[in-house]
């Protein structure tokens, strides 16, 4: 059974939200189709908020105020439907279980380009050797704090219980993309996927 | 007759693939990326190997080429999983993920 969750036709743009194609996004185990008009959905947010997988209705929403550019709209997508993603891989208890909400945000920081060396020099972040994971765990601490009433402390503390085993599942992609042939790779791999599992 | 069934065997992908998975590793932008990424540089040397016993098994069909090239993938698929998952995976999608909304 294989997922399959692609998010394939450009999208059709509105005069304050406007989603751009995104390359197939794929997911293990079972066919399940994401549909632009059920799950995803164009709002006005409060704050700086950029978006958010909202659980009890499988939907993704995206902050039409808040996003600008393309690049973060691409970002946004693949950042939510990584969320979406583990929410129908796995049973995953967004509301109760804070080590699963910290899991799904350090994989969504660390696979969706968010912690890119170019997006963190743009927010004045200097850092070079092994930056990257300092980076995704600082995100998946702010991303908690926006949606859980928890302290800091708090949040970090769980972020480091679990973060060497989150930072190192990189499903659906096999590898951290950090580029678009780092992502071309990772879907030629999963086009091999079926004589992969038979030739081993 | 196990012979021909063991001669048919390919590799999961073709031979040039893992030349441009090797050239990709080594190439400059990636070893940012690694460094950027874990504080160290790649290691490609397993994609050369990879490519050369997929030659060896495409051209000669070397028992030891074919072995050698299914151990790595083994490997690298181990280390894929090399993780306690935090949650327990599904074995269908959750049931309202086409529910109609209100």
């Amino acid at each position: 059974m294989i997922l399959h969750v692609s998010v394939m036709q450009p999208m059709v743009s509105t005069p304050t939200c406007s989603v751009s194609h995104t390359p197939p996004f794929v997911f293990h185990h079972v066919f399940s189709k994401v549909y632009k008009d059920r799950h995803f959905s164009c709002e006005d947010c409060d704050g700086t908020v950029s978006g958010g997988f909202d659980a009890a209705t499988s939907q993704i929403v995206l902050c039409q105020n808040n996003i600008h550019q393309q690049a973060h709209m691409n970002r946004v997508v693949t950042h939510e439907l990584i969320h979406a993603f583990d929410h129908c891989r796995a049973h995953v208890d967004w509301f109760n279980n804070f080590r699963h909400l910290a899991c799904s945000e350090i994989r969504a920081a660390n696979l969706s380009g968010d912690c890119s060396f170019t997006n963190e020099v743009s927010r004045f972040n200097f850092g070079l050797k092994a930056h990257h994971q300092q980076c995704v765990r600082d995100r998946a601490v702010r991303s908690i704090l926006a949606v859980r009433k928890v302290s800091q402390e708090e949040a970090q503390k769980i972020v480091d219980e679990v973060f060497d085993s989150c930072f190192k599942d990189h499903a659906p992609f096999g590898r951290i993309p950090h580029g678009n042939k780092d992502a071309k790779f990772a879907y030629r791999e999963y086009m091999n996927r079926d004589r992969y599992y038979a030739n081993l | 007759m196990e012979q021909l069934a063991e001669r048919a065997w390919r590799p999961h992908q073709a031979c040039e693939d893992y030349l441009s998975e090797f050239r990709h590793c080594r190439s400059f932008r990636n070893h940012f990326h690694h460094y950027y990424t874990y504080g160290t540089a790649p290691s490609c040397q397993q994609w050369k190997e990879d490519y050369h016993n997929c030659r060896k098994w495409e051209s000669h069909k070397l028992a030891e080429a074919k072995d050698a090239l299914q151990k790595s993938e083994r490997r690298r698929l181990e280390e894929q999983k090399n993780f306690t998952p935090v949650w327990k995976l599904r074995q269908a999608p959750p049931g309202d993920w086409h529910r109609p909304l209100d």
